[in-house]
């Protein structure tokens, strides 16, 4: 056998053990310094165009860069453990052998502690985060004692606007399969314990604030399916530039939430992410953060209106339908709408909606463009 | 000789249409990031208005050249509609025309940021099928 065939068989088998591999590797021991005091969850959506430029021209990809900003959140919390799941796009070695699609960092006491590769389909049936869920079970620190539970938990999100209808094409890998608010909000328990305990007078409610660095997403419906995982949500109503909420304020926990004030630290968190933002672009900026037990009212209320809106984007898909204010059309303008919302708001520098001075805080649809 | 020919060809071909498919929307992001960048580097604000207005002009008549075509889906055609209008609103800006203020010339270098920066997060971008944005990629290159 030639040299140059051994190599080539050598390449496959390498390729073939690669793709097969599915232990966690394991770095260390966490330092014993007392069980986490707080949880942090980072799903990273990196299968789909995630490219932006900066303003010397020069490419990024979104979710590379929230990825890093990640690994510097998790080394910075010396008193809690961070899960980071990164989904990127299916590729193949030698165009057969297809790899791992997805990467997962367990950090506890700001150490990497261990690192894993995974197929996002693997898992139970269509749950999208059957394996996310599986992981964090796996190296949760906590045990079944109580009093081992991190006191405060969030999860946050990066990646495109998640669709409320239709939900086809979000994953460039998969173009078959769909994803949907409800399906997202519905795959979120993954990660719940019935047995943990609760984080506000709501026991079914396993975060305390789940963070949308996404567009769009700060709408009735969205807030209203998140509702009842979580106390707090932030999300943007409007347009969200790709390089995303800033996460610096999630660094060193131990200080900004050291009384436990939820509602205080989501609103500096909300506040620095929009500072940054808008140092940094020309583009609207937008911010909002809801108490969800206080906006209920106002996502009931105009909960049949909106589900409307929804049923003429499903069946009518090529009529022109643009996202508003939801002050802009009547049915969704309501007196309850500014109930348990912050809203930070910058207009676009340029365009149609330059002179807009302010936002509800909420987003919904309207005809035109 | 001509087996290995044949061979190597198909593979490039697979290539290429792997490559394409993952640069559908990258490639159109560019090309405004080009337009920007050239813009940003004269200092005439009369050559940038000009740079910026002809990118914008370009890319329109390509997006009409492929919504004649016949194999465009209707679901396209809206999306195509959809960022011509956007385009159109653009230009107006740069000229100011159409009940738009003019761009001042001091402030054109942060409106060629916010082409591109609009153009990341354009929504109406996403609605257009992959091989739709491929047409008018080719289209701008090989009629413009």
């Amino acid at each position: 056998m030639s040299i140059a065939c051994k190599v080539f068989l050598s390449a496959i088998v390498a390729a073939f053990l690669t793709s097969c591999a599915s232990t966690p590797r394991l770095y260390q021991t966490a330092a014993q310094t007392g069980p986490p005091r707080y949880s942090l969850i980072f799903m990273i959506h990196g299968d789909a165009n995630y490219v932006f430029h900066d303003t010397v021209g020069i490419a990024h990809y979104a979710d590379e860069e929230a990825l890093a900003k990640a690994h510097v959140v998790a080394r910075a919390n010396p008193a809690g453990e961070v899960f980071i799941f990164h989904d990127k796009p299916l590729s193949k070695t030698l165009f057969f052998f297809k790899r791992r699609d997805g990467d997962f960092y367990y950090y506890r006491n700001g150490q990497l502690v261990a690192t894993h590769s995974y197929w996002r389909d693997e898992g139970e049936g269509s749950a999208r985060f059957a394996v996310h869920g599986a992981l964090y079970h796996q190296f949760r620190a906590h045990d079944s004692s109580v009093a081992t539970w991190p006191t405060r938990r969030m999860l946050l999100y990066f990646g495109h606007e998640i669709p409320e209808v239709d939900g086809l094409h979000y994953d460039a890998s998969y173009p078959d399969s769909t994803l949907t608010v409800s399906k997202f909000t519905n795959d979120l328990l993954a990660f719940s314990d019935r047995n943990a305990p609760p984080i506000a007078s709501d026991q079914s409610k396993y975060f305390d604030l789940i963070v949308m660095s996404t567009c769009f997403n700060g709408t009735p419906h969205s807030v209203a399916a998140l509702a009842p995982h979580t106390r707090y949500v932030i999300a943007s109503p409007t347009n969200l530039h790709l390089s995303y909420l800033d996460i610096a304020a999630f660094e060193h926990l131990e200080n900004t939430l050291a009384n436990n004030d939820v509602a205080a630290f989501a609103r500096f968190a909300a506040r620095a992410a929009f500072q940054k933002l808008s140092a940094s672009v020309q583009t609207v900026v937008s911010v909002a953060l809801y108490d969800v037990s206080k906006t209920v009212q106002y996502t009931q209320s105009v909960d049949a209106a909106y589900r409307r809106s929804l049923t003429t984007i499903a069946t009518a898909p090529t009529l022109t339908l643009a996202h508003c204010d939801c002050t802009e059309q009547a049915p969704f303008n309501s007196p309850f709408m500014h109930e348990g919302v912050e809203v930070l708001y910058r207009p676009a520098k340029f365009g149609r909606d330059a002179n807009k001075p302010n936002h509800s805080g909420w987003s919904c649809w309207k005809n035109g463009p | 000789m001509k087996t290995r020919t044949t061979l190597l060809s198909i593979l490039l071909l697979v290539c290429s249409v792997v490559m394409a498919q993952a640069q559908g929307k990258e490639k159109l992001q560019q090309y405004f990031n080009s337009a920007a960048t050239e813009a940003k580097s004269v200092a005439d604000p009369n050559q940038k208005r000009e740079i910026l207005t002809n990118s914008l002009s370009k890319m329109s008549k390509a997006l009409v050249v492929v919504e004649a075509m016949s194999s465009v889906s209707e679901t396209d055609k809206a999306g195509i509609q959809r960022f011509k209008a956007s385009l159109q609103e653009k230009q107006d800006a740069l000229l100011g025309v159409n009940g738009q203020s003019r761009v001042a010339d001091e402030k054109l270098n942060d409106y060629a940021n916010y082409l591109v920066q609009d153009m990341e997060q354009a929504d109406t971008v996403v609605t257009i099928s992959l091989i739709t944005l491929l047409l008018i990629i080719i289209i701008i290159i090989l009629l413009f």
